[in-house]
C-alpha cells in the first residue's frame, strides 16, 4: 500500500519535474512548451466561449431572435437559400482559388478580381435600392411564381438576390485584402479574428438594437432582416484558435495531448457561460422571449469573451511543415479542383456528410424538449443543459487510450450506430409516454446523457482525421487545399440542399411555420420531433457503410508528415542558397 | 502479442524516410496515391469538360427540383367522402385578403392589369364543392382578412386557422348545416362550440365601431375596452375549442355558466400592444354568468343582461385541459369551482411574474374544493400550476383550498 502511495508520490514528482523543465522549451522530438499549454487554455477558452455566444445569433429559424421577434416564415429561409445557391457556385471557385494560394496571387489576376468583387458590390447595391422586379410583367409566370413564394414577394426576391451579391462581393474583397496584410504575421487559421473582432463586436450589438423585427410586412421584414444578417456574416468570430491547435505540432502523440488537455479544460470557460447566461435569461420577465437578451446579455458576454481572446491569440502557435511562403507551391485553378478529387478520404467524409443530409431541416429536438415539453427555465434549464454536456469530459480525458485502443474506422461506426439506438429510445419514449413528463423526460435526459458520453472520443477522432486529410492533401499536391475540398460539395450540396427541404415541407403539414408556439400543442409537437428523428436514425445507420473504407493509419499517417517535414526542410535550403529572404515556412 | 493486436492505432517508433532532395515532389508512400505536383493531368481537357458537365448538371437538377419544390400552389385540394374535397393547403399569393371556401378555386391573371393587387380573380369550379378544412390548412398566413364558409362545409378542423394573424371574420354561409357565425365569430350550427374567434377580430370591431387607431394598453379608454375588449360567451356554448381565443387581444370574457369545456390553449396568450415596440398580456378578468334567458348577443353592454355575473370560472365546469391559459400574466384571479374534475398540464403556465420582489398575476390558486376532495376528485396534470422565480429555481403558487370565490 505504502509502496504503491510512493509509487504514486514519485510520478507526481516526476510530473512536477517534467512540467518545470520544459515550460519554456519543449522536450526533444515535441514542439509545444508547457507554458504553451496554458495560454492555450485561456485563447481557445475565450474564443471558443465567444463564438459559442454567437450560436444565439443567426438567420435561422430557430434563433431565439428569430422566433420570439421576426417570427419569419419556416421555409423562407429555404427559399433564399434557393435563391443564393447560384451565386454561391461561381463565388465559390475564386474564393477557393485565393484562400488555398493563401492570398497571395499575381498582381494582374487580383485587380481583376478585386474588379468582379466592386462590380458584385455595385450591383447588390443597385437590387437594394432600385426595384428590379418593376421591369417585369406584373403578371408574368416569373413573378406571380415569386410574388406566390413563402413570405416573399417579387421585389423583395430582388432585394435578396442584391444583398448575396453585396454580401459576397464585399467578403472576397476583404479576404484578398486581410489575407496579404495579415496572414505572414499570424498564419492561416488567426489571421483573421485581427481584422473581424471589431466589426463583428458593432454588429453584435446593432442586432439587438435595431428595431428591424417591427416592420409590420413580412416580405420587408424578411429581406430588411436577411440585410441586416448578412452584413453581420461578412465579419467572422469562428473558433479559430482551437483550429490553429489542431496543427499546433507535427507530433501526432502531442497533438492529440493539446486535444485531450488544454482544449478540453479551456472549454469550462464556455460550461460555466453555459450555466450563468440561461439562469441571467430566466431572471427577464418574458425569458428567451426577452428582447432584452439581445440587447444586454449577448453583447456584454461577447465582447468580454473578444477582449480575452485578442489579448490571448498572438501567444498560440500553427506549425505545419510547410516551405516558406516565397517558396509554396501556387495552385492553379484546375490543379485544385483534381488535386482534391484525388483524395479518397475526402469522397469518404463527403459521402457521409451527404447521407447526413437525410436529417437536414430538422428542428433541434432538444431544445424543443427542454422548453416546449418540460418547460425549463433558468437554473434547472442550465443545470440539464451542464449536467448532459459534462457526460462528455470524463471519456473526453481518455481519448488518447480510446485512440490508442481502436481503430478510427471502429470509434466512426460505433459513432453512428450509438447515435441510432439514442434516437430511437426517445423516439420510442416521445411517442409511447409522452403524456407524462417525468417518465418521458427521465428516459430523454438519461439517453442524451449516454448520447453525450459516447461522442466526445468520435468527436476528437473526427477532428483529428480532418487533420490528417488535410496532411494528406499536403503530401498529394503540395497545398492543404481546404478551400478547393469544397469541391465535393458542388456535386452532394444540390441533392443535400433538396433533401433539406423534404422535412421543412413535412413539418408544414404539421402546423410548424413562423410560430413555434405551434409545439405547445401536444400532438403537433409530437409530429414534429418525432419524425424527423426516424428519418435521422435511418441515416445514421447508413453512415456506418462508407467507414468501411477508412484504411489511413497513423503509420501512413506518420509516413506523410515526414515528406512534409523533408519537403520544407530542403526548400528552405534552397531558399538560402538563392539568397531569398523566407517567412511563413516551418519545418518541424 | 495479444496486447500487440489490441493497439489499433498507434505507432510509437520513429519513421525515417530517406528522400532524396530530387525526390521530395514525386515521393510516393506505401499504399498511397502518388503526389501529383506541378505535373500535367493526362486528358486534362476531356477531364475539365466532364467535370464541368457533371456540375451543370447537378446544379440544375438541384435548382430545378428545389423549386419545384417550394412552388407553393395557392389552393391545394384532397379528396373527402362523396365526391368533394377537403381544402388541405391555401398558400397566399401576397395578395388574396378575402377567400370564399366552398367551391375548388383557381388563381387567373389578367395579363392586361400590372397592379399586383388587383391583377388576379378567383375562379370557382361550382362541380366541385369543398366540405373540409384541414387542420393548419391557412397556417399563419398573415394577409387573409375574411373568410367566407359556404354552404357544404361540414368539417372545420379548431387547428385550420391557427395563427392566421391579419383573420378579422370568419363567415358561415346561413344554410350551412354545420356552422354558423356570429359576427365573424365561428361556433358550430347550435352554438354549443365556441371554434374561433380570429386573431385580429379586434381590427375589425374598431372599424365598426369607429376607432381610428388601435390605443396601447395604457391609453385604452373604458368605451374601447367595452366595446371591443370585451366578449360575452353565448349562453348556449358549453365547449371553449381548442386555440378558440388564442392570441386575441380581449381583456374581459364573459363565461356562461353551463360551460363544461374550456380546450387545450383556447385562452392561450392574449396580448395588446405595449408601445410601438412590443405587445403585453391583455386578459385582465374571466367574468361567468348565470341567466335563466338565453344569450345569443356577444357585445357587452351591461352586467345586468346577463343576470347573475361573478369572478372567475363558471360553476359547472369540468374540464380545463392543458395550457389553456397559458401566458396570461394580466390575470389575477382564478377560481376553481368544485366542478372541474380534470386540469391538463401547465393549464396557468407563465400566468404569474416577479416584479420588485412581489408576486404578480395569478399568485395564487383558489380552490372550491377541500384538499383531500380535490387530490380525489380532480385529475391534475404535470405543472398545472403557474410558477415563479424562487431562490433560482421555480417554485408553484400556493393552492388555497375550500376557498370562497370573491365578491366582483
Amino acid at each position: 500500500m505504502s509502496e504503491n502511495k510512493g509509487k504514486l508520490m514519485d510520478k507526481v514528482k516526476d510530473f512536477a519535474t517534467e512540467i518545470r523543465t520544459h515550460w519554456d522549451t519543449p522536450a526533444e522530438g515535441k514542439y509545444v512548451p508547457y507554458k504553451e499549454y496554458k495560454d492555450i487554455v485561456f485563447a481557445v477558452g475565450s474564443n471558443y466561449a465567444g463564438s459559442k455566444t454567437l450560436e444565439y445569433i443567426s438567420f435561422a429559424s430557430a434563433c431565439y431572435l428569430i422566433m420570439h421577434h421576426y417570427k419569419l416564415p419556416y421555409l423562407t429561409f429555404s427559399v433564399i437559400n434557393i435563391i443564393n445557391m447560384p451565386l454561391n457556385y461561381i463565388s465559390a471557385l475564386i474564393w477557393w482559388f485565393v484562400c488555398d494560394n493563401l492570398g497571395f496571387l499575381p498582381k494582374k489576376t487580383e485587380r481583376k478580381l478585386n474588379a468582379v468583387y466592386l462590380g458584385m458590390i455595385a450591383f447588390g447595391l443597385s437590387c437594394i435600392f432600385f426595384d428590379w422586379s418593376s421591369l417585369f410583367s406584373q403578371t408574368s409566370t416569373f413573378i406571380t411564381y415569386l410574388n406566390g413564394l413563402e413570405g416573399m414577394t417579387a421585389a423583395s426576391c430582388f432585394k435578396v438576390f442584391g444583398t448575396h451579391f453585396l454580401y459576397t462581393g464585399w467578403v472576397g474583397a476583404r479576404n484578398i485584402f486581410w489575407r496579404k496584410k495579415l496572414l505572414p504575421k499570424y498564419g492561416r487559421y488567426k489571421y483573421s479574428l485581427y481584422c473581424d473582432a471589431i466589426p463583428k463586436c458593432v454588429m453584435v450589438i446593432l442586432i439587438g438594437w435595431l428595431p428591424v423585427y417591427n416592420i409590420p410586412d413580412v416580405a420587408t421584414r424578411v429581406w430588411v432582416a436577411n440585410l441586416l444578417f448578412a452584413c453581420f456574416n461578412v465579419f467572422g468570430f469562428a473558433n479559430n484558435l482551437e483550429t490553429c491547435t489542431k496543427s499546433i505540432s507535427p507530433n501526432l502523440q502531442e497533438r492529440i495531448l493539446v486535444r485531450s488537455y488544454p482544449i478540453k479544460i479551456s472549454h469550462i470557460f464556455n460550461s460555466i457561460l453555459a450555466i450563468i447566461l440561461p439562469v441571467i435569461i430566466g431572471m427577464l420577465r418574458y425569458e428567451w422571449a426577452d428582447i432584452n437578451v439581445y440587447r444586454f446579455v449577448i453583447p456584454i458576454t461577447f465582447v468580454t469573451a473578444v477582449c480575452f481572446t485578442m489579448a490571448f491569440a498572438g501567444k498560440v502557435k500553427e506549425r505545419i511543415p510547410q516551405p516558406p511562403i516565397e517558396k509554396k507551391v501556387q495552385i492553379k485553378f484546375w490543379d485544385g479542383m483534381f488535386g482534391v478529387l484525388k483524395n479518397k478520404y475526402l469522397l469518404i467524409n463527403t459521402i457521409v456528410g451527404l447521407i447526413d443530409a437525410l436529417g437536414n431541416g430538422m428542428l433541434p429536438f432538444v431544445t424543443i424538449l427542454y422548453l416546449y415539453t418540460f418547460r425549463l427555465s433558468g437554473l434547472p434549464y442550465s443545470l440539464i443543459v451542464a449536467l448532459i454536456s459534462f457526460a462528455g469530459t470524463p471519456p473526453d480525458l481518455l481519448s488518447p487510450y480510446f485512440l490508442k485502443r481502436f481503430s478510427y474506422k471502429q470509434i466512426m461506426i460505433f459513432y453512428q450506430l450509438s447515435r441510432a439506438i439514442g434516437n430511437a429510445a426517445i423516439v420510442c419514449a416521445i411517442w409511447f409516454c409522452g403524456e407524462n413528463l417525468v417518465v418521458c423526460g427521465t428516459i430523454c435526459i438519461v439517453v442524451l446523457f449516454f448520447m453525450e458520453m459516447t461522442k466526445t472520443v468520435p468527436t476528437t477522432a473526427g477532428h483529428d482525421m480532418n487533420v490528417r486529410i488535410a496532411d494528406y492533401q499536403m503530401y498529394l499536391s503540395g497545398e492543404r487545399l481546404e478551400s478547393f475540398a469544397s469541391v465535393y460539395g458542388w456535386f452532394v450540396d444540390p441533392i443535400k440542399n433538396f433533401i433539406g427541404l423534404l422535412i421543412p415541407l413535412f413539418l408544414l403539414t404539421y402546423g410548424f411555420n413562423s410560430n413555434w408556439e405551434v409545439l405547445f400543442i401536444d400532438a403537433s409537437r409530437r409530429n414534429i420531433i418525432a419524425i424527423p428523428l426516424i428519418v435521422d436514425i435511418i441515416g445514421f445507420v447508413l453512415m456506418t457503410i462508407p467507414y468501411f473504407f477508412w484504411d489511413y493509419d497513423s503509420k501512413k499517417q506518420n509516413m506523410v508528415m515526414e515528406v512534409l517535414k523533408r519537403r520544407a526542410e530542403v526548400t528552405e535550403k534552397k531558399a538560402q542558397e538563392e539568397g531569398i529572404t523566407t517567412s511563413g515556412g516551418y519545418k518541424g | 502479442m495479444k496486447k500487440d493486436k489490441k493497439i489499433k492505432n498507434q505507432v510509437e517508433e520513429p519513421i525515417h524516410l530517406d528522400i532524396p532532395e530530387d525526390e521530395i515532389w514525386t515521393y510516393q508512400i506505401e499504399g498511397l496515391a502518388a503526389p501529383h505536383i506541378g505535373k500535367p493531368y493526362k486528358h486534362y481537357t476531356l477531364k475539365k469538360i466532364i467535370f464541368a458537365i457533371t456540375i451543370i448538371i447537378a446544379v440544375s437538377l438541384s435548382v430545378y427540383f428545389s423549386i419545384r419544390t417550394v412552388q407553393k400552389e395557392t389552393f391545394e385540394y384532397e379528396n373527402a367522402s362523396q365526391g368533394t374535397y377537403q381544402l388541405s393547403k391555401f398558400g397566399n399569393t401576397g395578395y388574396i385578403t378575402e377567400l370564399d371556401i366552398d367551391y375548388v378555386t383557381e388563381v387567373v391573371y389578367d395579363q392586361n392589369d400590372k397592379n399586383p393587387e388587383t391583377n388576379f380573380s378567383l375562379v370557382k369550379d361550382e362541380t366541385k364543392k369543398i366540405t373540409e378544412i384541414r387542420e393548419y390548412a391557412f397556417n399563419c398566413d398573415g394577409v387573409i382578412k375574411v373568410v367566407n364558409i359556404g354552404k357544404d362545409v361540414e368539417k372545420i378542423d379548431s387547428k385550420s386557422f391557427y395563427s392566421c394573424w391579419a383573420l378579422e371574420r370568419i363567415e358561415v354561409d346561413e344554410d350551412n348545416p354545420y356552422y354558423c357565425d356570429i359576427d365573424g365569430v365561428l361556433y358550430n350550427k347550435d352554438k354549443t362550440v365556441l371554434i374561433n374567434y380570429p386573431c385580429n377580430h379586434d381590427n375589425y370591431l374598431r372599424e365598426k365601431y369607429g376607432y381610428e387607431t388601435e390605443p396601447y394598453r395604457a391609453d385604452a379608454g373604458e368605451d374601447y375596452i367595452r366595446d371591443i375588449q370585451t366578449y360575452v360567451v353565448p349562453s348556449t356554448v358549453k365547449t371553449l375549442g381548442e386555440l378558440c381565443f388564442s392570441y386575441v387581444n380581449l381583456r374581459n370574457i364573459y363565461l356562461p355558466e353551463g360551460l363544461e369545456t374550456i380546450g387545450s390553449l383556447a385562452v392561450f396568450k392574449l396580448h395588446e400592444p405595449k408601445d410601438q415596440y412590443s405587445n403585453i398580456a391583455s386578459l385582465d378578468n374571466i367574468y361567468s354568468y348565470r341567466t335563466d334567458s338565453v344569450v345569443v348577443d356577444t357585445v357587452f353592454t351591461s352586467e345586468e343582461k346577463l343576470g347573475e355575473v361573478y369572478l372567475s370560472l363558471p360553476e359547472g365546469l369540468r374540464i380545463i385541459d392543458s395550457d389553456a391559459f397559458s401566458y396570461n400574466q394580466a390575470l389575477t384571479y382564478v377560481y376553481i369551482p368544485d366542478s372541474v374534475t380534470f386540469i391538463g398540464h401547465h393549464a396557468f403556465w407563465d400566468t404569474v411574474y416577479k416584479e420588485d420582489g412581489e408576486l404578480r398575476g395569478v399568485a395564487q390558486m383558489n380552490s372550491a374544493l377541500d384538499e383531500e376532495e380535490f387530490k380525489e376528485k380532480v385529475q391534475e396534470g404535470d405543472q398545472w400550476l403557474p410558477q415563479y422565480d424562487y431562490l433560482l429555481f421555480k417554485k408553484s403558487i400556493d393552492v388555497v383550498y375550500s376557498s370562497e370565490r370573491i365578491a366582483k
